[in-house]
């Protein structure tokens, strides 16, 4: 089990890198998409099945959309190395130092959750249901406006583009 | 022991997935034929002669697979494509040209583990239910399977380096994407209707009546869309020969386009799995009465069950080589302004019959 996790968790880590570090933007979304997946093996591995096969249908299939944008919107070229300003680089590495520190915590507990079975989450899909629909409703109803509101807002700006353009 | 099962399990499930993937081929080849009034494959093995003494009895057999075409387009064809060239086009990364038929199959299969395949026996004191990953999120693994198929066709067609190939991608997974959504909210109303996740709990509610009896709706829905997400019948855009040459696998040779096609024969098989679990009752038939927990009954289920698949999987490809090939425009109509509606007012509808306590399952 532990081997399995120390596998996974080096994909998911190198994956990440890869998301930033390569120079190709196709490359660069299908890594995202091999982190994402491994992500979901790691809920999997937590017994966390309906966590995991959503996080594969809503994020892992969404990124689907994303390489379509890149082939369709951007030119396909690798990325040329660009110089940044050294002030950029230095608030750059503040913020992600403050950001590991804000995570360092909830990393070591989450660490524990792997060896120490003792703890574990309830992942079925009832209990997940059940979570949700009394402890976390209000958040849950807030997060489905919030999405109605965007594709309403979509639908709108859509149509308006359509009125205004070719005729 | 255990270890022992899921092998023999594994290897079942296998065979079950390569056995479908070659009669669809075959019907494919020579049910394609028939229906457009040719003779189709009939050549190979044929004429076979030999003096060797073993194969002296079987000749007659070899000859009239011959002439079905059997041998042709198993055998041959597989031989064939394994020893083509495989062919690289320039300018692509080498690593995404080989990955496009990989991720065009892989997903397919592994979404075949939650299968169950015939109803639970006793084996040596054991109980047995024939299912490779009884998954606590059921369908809902095969709903994330199906979001990664897109990946298959996308990274191949953009692999490709080729203005056909690109197309077809891009027409494929915005294919698939779109009738995802109905898929999705249909798959959603199975779920309200049955109350569990767990396909083989969902059998076991339709001992006495079939599932479309009471949810025709949904049948339809998902049968089109199953047909639209295998890209096949009059979904084919994205291989429409007559516009892009061959579509997103245009610059694929040999065995790794044999993948492509080997995943969709799957595919088909897979969609016609679920529609026969969902809906028409998987191993029961009307007025059989199997009894529960013998191992011949789970034989007779078992077969049962892939009678049924097979049904689907040839009507499938009868559709296919009947019905004229959409115009793009027309499939994203479909898809947007009439199945989605359409899947959103069933799942309203059943979710209502269901809180109103009227239908009992």
């Amino acid at each position: 089990m532990m081997i399995l996790f120390a596998l996974l968790g080096a994909l998911v880590i190198a994956s990440a890198i890869g998301v930033v570090a390569l120079r190709h933007p196709i490359h660069s979304a299908l890594c995202l998409v091999l982190n994402l997946v491994g992500v979901a093996a790691l809920y999997a591995m937590l017994d966390a099945h309906f966590l995991s096969a959503v996080q594969i249908i809503v994020y892992a299939g969404a990124i689907m959309v994303l390489v379509l944008f890149v082939i369709m919107l951007l030119n396909i070229k690798v990325e040329q190395p660009h110089r940044r300003g050294i002030i950029l680089t230095l608030l750059a590495t503040l913020a992600g130092v403050c950001f590991l520190g804000i995570l360092a915590p909830l990393f070591y507990r989450g660490l524990r959750g792997f060896t120490d079975h003792s703890s574990k989450i309830e992942g079925t899909v009832e209990a997940f249901g059940e979570l949700l629909f009394t402890r976390y409703l209000f958040p849950f109803e807030a997060a489905s406006v919030l999405i109605m509101v965007a594709i309403v807002g979509a639908v709108m700006i859509g149509k308006r583009h359509q009125q205004g353009g070719s005729k | 022991m255990e270890i022992l099962v899921y092998a023999v399990m594994l290897f079942v499930l296998f065979n079950v997935i390569m056995g479908i993937a070659s009669i669809n081929t075959w019907v494919e080849r020579k049910g394609s034929a028939l229906i457009q009034d040719r003779i189709g494959a009939n050549r190979a093995g044929r004429y076979l002669d030999s003096d060797l003494l073993v194969l002296k009895p079987v000749l007659p057999v070899i000859r009239f697979l011959g002439i079905l075409g059997v041998i042709n387009t198993l055998l041959c064809d597989a031989v064939k494509a394994l020893f083509k060239e495989d062919f690289v086009p320039q300018g692509v990364s080498k690593f995404l040209h080989a990955l496009g038929p990989f991720m065009a199959v892989f997903p397919v299969f592994l979404a075949f583990a939650i299968i169950p395949l015939a109803p639970e026996f006793v084996l040596f004191g054991e109980v047995i239910r024939p299912q490779l990953a009884p998954l606590n999120a059921g369908v809902l693994f095969f709903l994330a399977m199906g979001s990664m198929a897109v990946y298959g066709v996308a990274i191949a067609g953009w692999a490709g380096n080729n203005k056909y190939s690109l197309l077809g991608g891009l027409r494929a997974a915005a294919q698939m994407i779109s009738y995802e959504l109905a898929m999705g909210l249909a798959f959603v109303a199975v779920i309200v209707c049955y109350g569990t996740l767990d396909l083989y709990e969902m059998v076991n509610r339709q001992e006495g009546v079939w599932g479309v009896v009471y949810q025709p709706i949904t049948f339809i829905i998902l049968f089109i869309v199953g047909m639209a997400e295998t890209k096949r019948g009059p979904f084919d855009l994205p291989e429409a020969e007559s516009e892009l040459t061959a579509g997103y696998f245009t610059e694929y040779s040999g065995m790794k386009f044999l993948l492509f096609w080997l995943g969709e024969f799957a595919e088909i098989g897979l969609f016609s799995f679920l529609l026969v679990l969902l809906f028409f009752g998987g191993w029961h038939l009307p007025f059989v009465d199997l009894p529960e927990h013998a191992w011949w009954a789970a034989l007779i289920g078992h077969a049962i069950l892939m009678g049924k698949v097979l049904f689907f999987c040839v009507l499938q490809i009868v559709l296919r080589w009947t019905l004229p090939r959409f115009r793009f425009d027309q499939l994203m109509k479909l898809g947007w302004k009439y199945l989605l509606p359409l899947s959103m007012i069933n799942l309203l509808v059943y979710g209502a019959l269901k809180a109103g306590g009227w239908l009992t399952v």
